[in-house]
């Protein structure tokens, strides 16, 4: 299974190195299927980027208004999605009714060749302006990339505030983190990539210091903020960097250990996008999945049960972070639009992942 | 018969109108040109921005070029944030280094070298707008010229444009309402002269020829001496009919009255019943003629007293007593009633005295003739800011569908009686030239039939 090959391979330190390996291999997504409540009479097939887990409220509260409806998930890994989603598009072939993803700049690159079938609704209305695009792309939660780390194991003095705080912490205090930091492999995850873009983008400098201390501490890197979680639970990592809020808030719901701080200084604000393919089977129903996902209704379940996070509410009990998101300017939502484009380029993209490889794997181009 | 065309108005307004619209229609396919073009420009700006942009990412590292694509130039594109945007980065070479490899100009790319391109094309099922262009690329090792090429949807100017459009929409709109109301309330404005010369010309006694005096525009002053013209023309024939027929009645005169003295002197006694009924006859007939040529000659005198007698106060209750005496004969029988009754004070109007008397003795006269079975009452009175001088007869009257009729001249109210009468013609042409009028009342149980004139008083002052 690829996560405990994952997790062998972060272990013993070789993460670079085996983890081009395993990008090779095409992901099957992980099936989860929801039964209709009443008679089940058709069935609505999403191929999404997120823990099935997660979305699970969502899609339970979605069926108490559409009883007929069965809901297959199938959670994917946001490159392989992308893949699939592109070599459909391209095919003119089905590939489910509905796609989502956190990596919104693959959704718009997918929109950008005409892969997307727009939809206007009521509902669609309440989506703010930087999370539609086209009307075929809907931003449905608030991600905020946060700092996650593990009360038990770094003081309070440690307890890193700001992207620059932590890039201090590693300075000051090398031996005690090194191989103790864990984040995204921007090569295998769409959403980490997206991130470290990002993060580029808003401080170059910053960034680049950030990436150095990474490179000296020898951060480990996965593919999913699940098993980074899942190593900080473990003892093995102290401090996760650019988790998504509502996977390190969940987290720390179970074991209030697990503390979640949004950067003080900025602080990159994802959503995640759906999008109904132009070669969708279920078109209509589909669209009504989209319209349930940005309904109050909808909103308000994301809220309390999958995302926690929300434009337009305080951050959630026992996060460490500014009051206000928006209003204070820290926070920097990703626009959904053409701008991801440049994210997206080929050569871009791989300019971006040879440099991030070469300060992550010396030696290793 | 004369047809009514379409009114001046209503040409000049429909052809206004036209003229308006036909402007406006110009104006707005100007408009959406220049819309077109201000958001082609605008937006040819933002294209051309991010390609300069993209080109300045282009680096030369170790013999190969590299691309990093400026988020900012996207962002830059992304100022449209509907349209949908395919680029393509080109070695000197013409490989492709990154972007939509499908993506070709419509024109050589060779022209780029000096400045940017632009071709509106399609891509994909889609129309786009293109921009290409080119940089140098100084490296010994791969020379030449790098290109790059942008397209992009159009949804942002095509809105652009509308919105541009549509303002101008509205205000070519408001301003083609307005010149239009302007124009028609110009126009009322403009013709209302021609409404005053008509309404004068209707006003108008149809006795009255004299040149009208109204004000009226240059553009109408043609108009108005031409109808003077013609007017003074009517008017001199006019005289002159009149004259010849004073002049034929003065004629007539006299051989009438040797007739009359002829036909006296024969010896009635010598003819037979039969002659002695045909002389009655001619009796009869040189009279009427006799009576005939004298109103003519009257009408004659009073038609020319009003053109060359200036109008004076007079008293009417004056002009009636003595037109009473006049017209009531000595010989009248004497089981005939007649009466005359006035107000002791005088009652003046504006008027020549001459005519107002040949006017009531008119009345009276044709009562007495054709009215009067026993009685005949006279009567000036004042009602208001008018006198009336009244005439009853016990008679049976004129039907009132025959009043009108018999104020015309040589109509009498019994055909039959072959007595063509000046009388009343001559009495309502006295009337209207005094701004009063002729008028009838019909018998009543207690009344008889009651011709009267009415004449406004000088003023109504109650001192006058």
């Amino acid at each position: 299974m690829n996560l405990s090959t994952m997790f062998h391979a972060v272990v013993s330190g070789f993460v670079t190195a085996a983890l081009a390996s395993t990008s090779a291999l095409a992901l099957e997504g992980e099936r989860s299927v929801f039964p209709a409540p009443g008679q089940e009479r058709t069935r609505l097939v999403i191929n999404g980027v997120t823990d099935a887990d997660v979305i699970a409220p969502l899609i339970r509260d979605f069926q108490e208004t559409a009883r007929d409806v069965t809901v297959e998930f199938n959670d994917y890994v946001s490159n392989d999605l992308f893949r699939e989603a592109e070599l459909a598009c391209r095919q003119q072939t089905s590939h489910g009714d509905l796609w989502i993803s956190s990596s919104v700049d693959h959704l718009v690159k997918l929109a950008n060749d005409g892969c997307a079938r727009s939809h206007q609704s009521e509902e669609t209305e309440r989506v703010s302006a930087w999370a539609n695009w086209r009307d075929e792309i809907f931003g449905f939660a608030f991600e905020p990339a946060v700092i996650v780390y593990d009360a038990s194991q770094v003081p309070p003095e440690d307890v890193p505030r700001s992207h620059v705080e932590i890039a201090e912490l590693l300075r000051r205090k090398p031996d005690e983190y090194w191989t103790r930091i864990g984040t995204y492999n921007v090569q295998l995850s769409g959403v980490g990539y997206l991130l470290a873009f990002h993060d580029a983008q808003q401080a170059p400098t910053s960034y680049g210091r950030l990436l150095e201390s990474f490179s000296r501490a020898q951060v480990v890197t996965s593919c999913c903020n699940k098993e980074v979680l899942d190593l900080i639970e473990e003892g093995r990592l102290k401090i996760a960097y650019n988790i998504l809020g509502s996977y390190a808030y969940a987290r720390y719901l179970r074991n209030n250990d697990m503390r979640v701080v949004v950067p003080r200084d900025y602080t990159l604000i994802l959503t995640r996008g759906a999008m109904i393919p132009t070669q969708s089977p279920q078109p209509d129903l589909a669209a009504r999945f989209v319209d349930y996902l940005v309904s109050e209704r909808g909103q308000k379940v994301a809220r309390e049960k999958a995302f926690y996070f929300a434009e337009n509410a305080p951050l959630p009990p026992g996060v460490d972070g500014p009051i206000s998101l928006i209003e204070s300017g820290i926070g920097r939502p990703i626009r959904v639009g053409p701008a991801l484009l440049a994210a997206q380029d080929r050569a871009t993209r791989e300019e971006f992942i040879r440099n991030w490889s070469s300060l992550f794997a010396p030696g290793v181009p | 018969m004369q047809r009514t065309r379409r009114s001046l108005f209503a040409r000049l307004v429909i052809r206004v109108a036209v003229v308006l619209a036909g402007g406006a229609a110009m104006l707005m396919t100007a408009a959406w040109l220049y819309a077109r073009a201000a958001a082609d420009e605008a937006y040819d700006r933002l294209l051309q921005g991010a390609a300069i942009q993209i080109l300045d990412g282009l680096v030369v590292e170790e013999g190969r070029i590299t691309v990093n694509l400026p988020p900012s130039a996207f962002e830059l594109l992304g100022l449209a944030p509907r349209d949908k945007i395919f680029y393509r980065v080109m070695a000197p070479d013409a490989s492709t280094l990154t972007g939509y490899e499908d993506l070709e100009f419509p024109v050589d790319i060779a022209n780029a070298r000096t400045e940017a391109l632009f071709q509106t094309s399609r891509f994909r099922d889609q129309p786009v707008r293109m921009v290409a262009a080119s940089r140098a690329i100084a490296d010994p090792s791969i020379g030449g010229w790098a290109n790059v090429l942008i397209a992009q949807t159009t949804e942002a100017r095509q809105q652009l444009t509308t919105e541009l459009t549509t303002r101008a929409l509205a205000l070519v709109g408001v301003m083609s309402l307005l010149a239009l109301g302007g124009t028609i309330l110009a126009v009322r404005y403009s013709l209302r002269p021609l409404d005053v010369l008509g309404d004068t010309l209707r006003r108008r006694d149809s006795q009255d020829l004299t040149p009208l005096a109204v004000d009226v525009p240059r553009e109408l002053a043609p108009f108005v001496e031409s109808i003077n013209h013609f007017m003074g023309r009517l008017d001199d024939r006019l005289q002159l009919l009149q004259r010849f027929i004073a002049d034929s009645a003065h004629q007539i005169r006299t051989p009438l009255t040797a007739l009359s003295a002829q036909v006296s002197l024969i010896n009635e006694e010598a003819l037979s019943e039969n002659d002695r009924r045909h002389l009655d006859r001619v009796k009869n007939r040189a009279s009427e003629l006799a009576r005939f040529t004298t109103q003519l000659l009257n009408h004659a005198m009073v038609i020319h007293r009003f053109d060359s007698v200036q109008l004076s106060p007079i008293d009417v209750v004056d002009v009636a007593r003595k037109a009473f005496r006049a017209a009531v004969p000595i010989t009248i029988d004497p089981d005939i009633v007649v009466s005359f009754e006035a107000p002791p004070e005088p009652l003046m109007v504006l008027g020549d005295g001459l005519s107002l008397r040949e006017a009531i003795v008119n009345v009276i006269d044709n009562s007495l003739r054709h009215g009067v079975v026993s009685s005949l009452a006279v009567r000036v009175i004042r009602r208001g800011d008018f006198v009336l001088v009244e005439v009853e007869d016990d008679g049976p009257g004129i039907p009132a569908q025959d009043w009108a009729q018999v104020t015309r001249r040589f109509v009498s109210s019994k055909s039959g009686e072959g007595s063509s009468g000046l009388g009343f013609a001559i009495a309502s042409e006295v009337a209207t030239t005094l701004n009063g009028a002729l008028a009838f009342r019909e018998r009543t149980p207690g009344t008889g039939f009651t011709t009267f004139l009415e004449l406004p008083l000088i003023d109504a002052r109650p001192s006058a």
